[in-house]
């Protein structure tokens, strides 16, 4: 640790290790969506690993059911709601259950209706 | 650049950032790597800022520039649940798209390290990146390191391959292996073969530990959404301690639908809370009043002081005004006229009036402040209050009360089943109030085809309740007379219920607040961590872990296989989900052929392992290939690094 000389005044002295360097405006963030975007017109061969071709591939297995409540195997949906739930307790609290709550059961599950 | 300068290790994780010389045991900086700007009023804070200055000018240079509502980093950042919502981190995923958060964190892990005050950085930095980086975040990573921090020399590696290194040393003639490392955004299933890493096979489940807090989060949220701000900080506290991977995921789901299972295993979190609601039962209807009465008192007091200054000045308003009215009297004119401008006062007419009024003012709150005190308003209220009429004990007739408010709140809830009913077609309630309407209607074209002919409706007063039933708006206004009634009543019993209050009644309500502010966890101890093996739980289309595995061995020959299968390692601070071994070795039971063998090993220290990893690669003879120098970048491009054991493969961007 080198001890700040008080003469300097201390908040000077602060990273001297530092040059002044900036990166251009537009390369300061890039979103990941943009490099993949960018590395897909660099035309790579097909052969060639790159971060977006070692994604998982998508699931063969059928995705298994749970209740969005409990998260209980659940063979039933309300086709009202749409909400997955195990057993009547639990659509019995459904019934009372405000719309972001369901929404955010939803949401959470990923599930996106046909309507939008 | 000389060989025997100590080398800095920067395992720059996109949950935890470690940082420490290559030739310790341990690295001397651990955080978060996530940066906070705090929002403060920027006027207070450079007031107080200059004060601390002027106090102990240089001695604190530190505090300074925290009061300036300056970027936090790290573990410098005060009260980390408070700024929660407002955490910035230079990660995507796990791979580094903002750089100006980059620098900050870089900044500060030097200024820690101990750079502050020196001209230059002289030693070479082991950095480790996302597996498969793409080429412009290297990139951009270089020319900051090299153009910003002028460090002489980098290398960059994997963690995961790093960790695998330090595995090694336990495991010495082991060349090939199936890293799975478990990272805080993705999860990894690395193939090595012969020493070398398999990139082209290689797959990233993009779900990991943040994924599991943040399911826990939001499950969490929902059924307790009152108690949002005091979950938040402790979501990750549950997944650290008390989660755990199932074994048999569907099997344990099956156990907890049964009910004396829930009871036995459930968990239940206190939640801090403020027993207001109890101690304030707790009171008698006496102390109660008594602290309205304070309080009344302490108000007037204040409007009392209020008032007396308020005379002071007027008294003291009006004597200058006198003065200035002696002037004109003794027809001092000039002296006058000046007087007046200066207190902003037209003509002569007006100064008489402003005379006027103060005086009287003067006169009036004297006149008030020796009248006798006003009785209170409340005891007038109390007074209002029936009392239970003569003869009849207070409890009986609180009874009865309670009894009609019941009858009255019974026959308003009926009235709105009967309008929800309605509302809805083919119900009972409709169809009779369609039959009322059609009788109706015939009643009346007979009456108007017999003229005189009566059937004495509405001779009953209770007939014309009838287009009450019908009436499918009908709100309440007809019993807003009942609606008055039931304030009334509960008004009453209000009041003297409150003085009924028993201890008892206190205490149940006690324990029933402590109830409300209690987070049952259990089924999501498994649940959460297992969007690991079923992403799909969390609307991520992506296989599972198990399902991954076998995709990814799916690539090799059956000897291959075979030798990936016989070391299979785990490492990443989310390998340290109890229950994962056992789980993994289940599922690999289940994808490998019959009585094929397999073995897994853990890593001793999932967290810090990628970091002593690359400390040992340091201290080896053959360090100095693996790294970058400031040359080299300036030759051969930003683009360009050294690979080594444990770097990503360097494919240089085409040029077109």
């Amino acid at each position: 640790m080198t001890e700040s000389t008080p003469t300097n005044g201390g908040a000077k002295l602060k990273r001297t290790f530092k040059q002044t360097f900036a990166f251009p405006k537009n390369c300061v963030y890039r979103p990941l969506r943009q490099i993949q975007n960018m590395e897909r017109n660099q035309k790579l061969s097909p052969e060639q690993p790159t971060y977006f071709t070692l994604n998982a591939p998508p699931s063969l297995r059928p995705a298994k059911k749970y209740s969005d409540i409990s998260g209980l195997p659940a063979p039933y949906v309300d086709p009202h709601s749409k909400l997955r739930f195990a057993n009547a307790e639990e659509y019995a609290s459904m019934q009372h259950m405000p719309s972001d709550i369901i929404n955010g059961y939803l949401t959470l599950r990923g599930y996106t209706s046909a309507v939008g | 650049m000389p060989a025997h300068k100590r080398v800095l290790v920067i395992d720059n994780g996109s949950y935890e950032c470690r940082v420490g010389w290559h030739d310790t045991k341990e690295p001397e900086l651990r955080f978060r790597n996530v940066l906070t700007k705090p929002r403060k009023d920027r006027k207070k804070d450079n007031s107080q800022a200059t004060d601390a200055l002027a106090a102990h000018a240089a001695a604190a240079p530190e505090e300074c520039s925290k009061g300036n509502g300056e970027i936090q980093v790290g573990n410098d950042i005060t009260n980390i649940e408070a700024v929660r919502a407002h955490l910035k981190s230079p990660f995507e995923r796990n791979v580094i798209t903002n750089w100006n958060h980059q620098e900050q964190i870089f900044d500060y892990i030097f200024s820690k390290m101990g750079f502050d005050g020196k001209s230059s950085i002289e030693n070479p930095i082991v950095l480790t990146e996302a597996l498969a980086n793409p080429n412009v975040c290297r990139r951009q990573m270089s020319e900051l390191l090299f153009e910003c921090y002028r460090v002489p020399a980098v290398s960059y590696g994997i963690d995961a391959l790093y960790s695998w290194q330090q595995h090694q040393r336990a495991h010495k003639s082991v060349q090939d292996a199936l890293i799975l490392s478990f990272g805080y955004t993705t999860t990894h299933v690395i193939p090595v073969l012969d020493g070398r890493m398999q990139l082209e096979h290689v797959r990233r489940l993009n779900v990991g530990g943040f994924h599991i807090v943040n399911y826990l989060f939001r499950l969490m949220q929902m059924k307790y959404p009152v108690h949002l701000n005091a979950i938040a900080s402790r979501m990750e506290k549950l997944v650290h301690e008390h989660s755990h991977i199932a074994l048999d995921y569907q099997e344990e789901l099956l156990k907890w639908a049964q009910l004396d299972y829930y009871e036995a295993h459930i968990m239940k979190i206190q939640l801090p809370y403020n027993p207001v609601t109890a101690s304030n039962a707790l009171l008698t209807a006496e102390q109660k009043q008594e602290k309205r009465r304070e309080l009344a008192m302490r108000l007037l007091e204040i409007k009392n002081r209020r008032e007396r200054e308020k005379l002071l000045e007027d008294e003291q308003h009006l004597q200058l005004l006198r003065k200035l009215r002696q002037l004109y009297e003794q027809q001092k004119l000039q002296k006058f006229e000046r007087a007046l401008q200066q207190q902003q006062i037209a003509n002569l007419e007006e100064l008489d009036k402003l005379l006027a009024t103060i005086t009287a003012r003067i006169k009036r709150v004297k006149e008030r402040a020796l009248a006798p005190p006003r009785p209170s308003k409340q005891q007038d209220k109390l007074d209002k209050l029936p009392k239970p009429p003569e003869g009849v004990p207070q409890s009986q007739w609180l009874a009865e009360l309670r009894g009609k408010r019941e009858d009255l709140l019974r026959r308003k809830q009926a009235r709105q089943q009967q309008r929800t009913e309605q509302g809805k077609r083919h119900t009972h309630a409709a169809q009779e109030r369609m039959r009322i309407i059609s009788t109706l209607a015939a009643r009346s074209e007979k009456r108007r085809k017999a003229e005189e002919e009566d059937d004495g409706f509405g001779m009953n007063d209770n007939d014309w309740d009838v287009y009450k039933r019908i009436n499918r708006y009908n709100d309440d206004s007809d019993s807003d007379a009942e609606n008055e009634q039931l304030l009334e009543y509960e008004k009453i019993l209000n009041h003297y219920d409150v003085s009924v209050d028993d201890a008892q009644n206190a205490a149940m309500q006690a324990l029933s607040a402590a109830e409300n502010y209690q987070l049952h966890f259990g089924v999501e101890a498994i649940r959460v961590p297992e969007i690991l093996f079923q992403p799909s739980m969390i609307g991520c289309s992506e296989a599972g872990l198990a399902e991954l595995i076998a995709f990814v061995l799916n690539f090799f020959t059956g000897e291959e296989q075979q030798r990936l299968a016989n070391h299979v390692y785990l490492t990443g601070s989310c390998a340290q989900f109890r229950g994962l071994k056992e789980r993994l070795s289940k599922e690999l039971m289940e994808l490998r052929p019959f009585q094929s063998s397999f073995a897994i090993y853990e890593s001793q220290d999932p967290a810090l392992s990628a970091w002593l990893g690359a400390c040992l690669q340091a201290k080896q003879g053959n360090f100095r290939e693996t790294l970058t120098t400031r040359l080299e970048y300036e030759e051969q491009g930003s683009e360009y690094f050294k690979e080594h054991v444990a770097s990503n493969n360097y494919y240089p961007t085409p040029k077109d």
